[in-house]
């Protein structure tokens, strides 16, 4: 299907309402963001997305957005809470795989000599890869236990501080989780798996603040030039993995019973007020729970290995949390609609909430200044660290983007990547990197991945998100 | 589109990876992908003791019963640590699928890890006859 975009204006791009589509498309990019777009599939995922049922206003793809599967990757969709739907491939099968960033009091000059060092010792604390056994084993109750409090429980357990729970996107737990609705599978999979922080693009890396944007609010969210920085990017692993399973196979048999036809099958969703979209919204809390427990001892784990390698006390390092993000969610929110305050659900495939100051949901702590949104470059590229704004409410339910979004297949960066030392590449740029796996390093090339400055420059001039600093990577370790 | 691996060739897909896979029979389509799967995901074989699985599945089409299959035999993998080493379909209609499976436990010291396949997506998946043969696209998330 060929699709025709028309200019809204530099940063806005509509897809006209056409065919069986109940809304129009709306995608944030620009003229050199466009030319990706039309060499993958995913403008139609974003048409196939409006021809949902009670979808709300618009399909949203934010400028990350590339070819996912049913919905696209940088998909936002709101749905009417009466005639609306959830759908598990909307929110994805990595429930709640976020971002969490940490600021320190080291500067980067104190610590650049022995990066190689803290790079090992963070490889080696910190589990990595596929079939990775988890820092925390749990029994079945912890593991309920875990998937109803979330952050909160791994708190509990003696990981972080408990004020580290207010900067976490819903304070870590997400309510309505009900680990009555898991399968055995799913119990299964979550019982050796958290504090792991997995493969593929997940990642944990040491960074530099190289560039302030804006002073003022980046002392709101304690970020200096030339300090030390940790991001975390990981999710709810198998667990996650299994409740979208289980429930995209049992949505995906009821389709037909519902009375709509679906463009592709992976779109499989049920009614919001149905008993199996309220089974699925418990379930999905549950994993939303299990990623932020993860991320919490992730970080404490990223904590007690700095402070060894470097042999310094906690004061000393001063590693506080500045924020934690959802990218793959769907939430309950309260948006304007015409006038009115409704309540949605809102769908984010590979996007971050944003939201302005002031808002009730934003912690009391960055309450004037916005909520932190979080964005992660690729391997070897810088991250950004925005504040959400009212412009995000107003046109994109309070979103904006999660990260650079991949060009190429990870097929084709390994034959991009062929004869290449990777490895040898970044150190030579002043970066070090640990993987479990040679062709990890390769499918993350650079290369492999839109240019983030590009796609960050469009959210902060659609107004979605405000530039604060730029952080640039000294170490990276990957599964 | 690229290197052909005997009965699959891999699909570029940009976030994830994809197959199509060919088979004489349906049975022989349905242990292809198995066997297509099972490649992307471990290398390395292990002299571990064989459990033996019988997968009994119904499914609304075959497209949607390829999905459920390869779920199954990626299950074995992420959930219980096996790797399968035989795959033979028993029994297939385009609502039911019977099969026997081997496999052996995942041993680090003989396998290799090559992809963590999240899931089996539904995204485009088909199961088409094509002249004298049958053919299937299946997307993998990684």
């Amino acid at each position: 299907m060929d699709i025709k975009l028309e200019k809204v204006d530099d940063y806005c791009w509509r897809i006209p309402k056409t065919g069986s589509m109940r809304v129009p498309g709306i995608i944030f990019s620009d003229e050199s963001l466009n030319k990706d777009l039309q060499r993958d599939e995913s403008l139609v995922q974003v048409a196939n997305v409006a021809t949902l049922p009670g979808i709300v206003k618009y399909s949203l793809a934010m400028p990350d957005i590339h070819w996912g599967y049913g919905f696209p990757i940088g998909g936002v969709a709101a749905f009417d809470m009466e005639e609306g739907i959830v759908s598990p491939g909307g929110v994805g099968y990595d429930i709640n795989c976020g971002c969490r960033l940490m600021t320190t009091s080291l500067e980067a000059d104190q610590i650049k000599p022995m990066m190689k060092e803290i790079i090992s010792a963070l490889f080696k604390n910190i589990p990595t890869g596929v079939g990775s056994r988890g820092a925390v084993s749990l029994s079945k109750a912890d593991e309920a236990a875990v998937a109803t409090e979330g952050a909160a429980w791994v708190v509990k357990k003696g990981f972080g501080r408990k004020e580290d729970l207010e900067r976490i996107e819903d304070h870590g737990t997400m309510e309505g989780a009900d680990p009555g609705v898991l399968s055995e599978r799913a119990i299964q999979r979550g019982l050796d798996q958290l504090g792991t922080l997995g493969s593929g693009n997940h990642f944990l890396e040491v960074q530099v603040v190289d560039q302030i944007y804006d002073e003022h609010l980046a002392r709101e969210f304690n970020l200096s030039q030339g300090r030390v920085t940790i991001l975390i990017h990981s999710g709810s692993r198998g667990f996650g993995h299994q409740i979208c399973d289980d429930f995209l196979k049992l949505m995906a048999r009821e389709v037909s019973a519902q009375g709509f036809d679906l463009p592709d099958r992976q779109l499989a969703c049920a009614y919001l007020k149905s008993e199996l979209g309220r089974r699925y919204l418990a379930a999905m809390a549950c994993a939303a729970n299990y990623a932020w427990a993860n991320r919490q001892i992730l970080m404490h784990l990223a904590e007690t290995t700095l402070l060894s390698t470097l042999s310094l006390s906690p004061s000393e390092l001063g590693m506080q949390l500045l924020y934690d993000v959802c990218h793959n969610i769907a939430k309950k929110e309260h948006h304007e609609i015409d006038g009115r305050q409704v309540m949605l659900c809102v769908h984010r495939k590979g996007a971050t909430r944003s939201l302005p100051p002031g808002h009730p949901k934003v912690p009391e702590v960055y309450r004037h200044a916005g909520q932190p949104v979080l964005i992660p470059g690729d391997m070897g590229t810088h991250s950004y660290v925005l504040a959400g704004t009212e412009g995000a409410l107003q046109k994109s339910f309070g979103s904006s983007c999660h990260g650079a979004g991949r060009v190429l297949s990870r097929h084709q960066a390994v034959k991009k990547a062929k004869g290449r030392a990777i490895n040898r590449e970044l150190e030579d740029k002043g970066i070090f990197v640990q993987s479990r796996g040679k062709r990890t390093l390769k499918e993350e090339i650079p290369e492999a991945y839109k240019d983030v400055s590009r796609v960050v420059e469009v959210v902060h001039k659609a107004g979605l998100a405000r530039k604060v600093a730029r952080l640039s990577p000294l170490g990276v370790i990957k599964g | 589109m690229s290197k052909k691996k005997q009965d699959y060739i891999l699909l570029d897909h940009t976030a994830d990876l994809g197959i199509k896979v060919r088979g004489k029979t349906l049975e022989n389509l349905f242990e292809n992908a198995a066997k297509a799967m099972i490649e992307l995901t471990v290398r390395g074989k292990s002299e571990g003791k064989i459990h033996s699985r019988k997968i009994v599945l119904s499914g609304q089409d075959l497209a949607d019963l390829m999905v459920q299959w390869l779920g199954e035999i990626l299950y074995l993998f992420e959930g219980e640590k096996l790797v399968a080493t035989s795959a033979k379909i028993d029994k297939l209609s385009p609502s039911m699928l019977e099969a026997s499976v081997e496999a052996v436990p995942f041993d680090p010291e003989f396998h290799v890890i090559i992809n963590e396949i999240k899931a089996v997506t539904y995204h485009q998946s088909k199961v088409l006859k094509k002249g004298d043969h049958y053919e299937s696209t299946i997307i993998f998330d990684l």
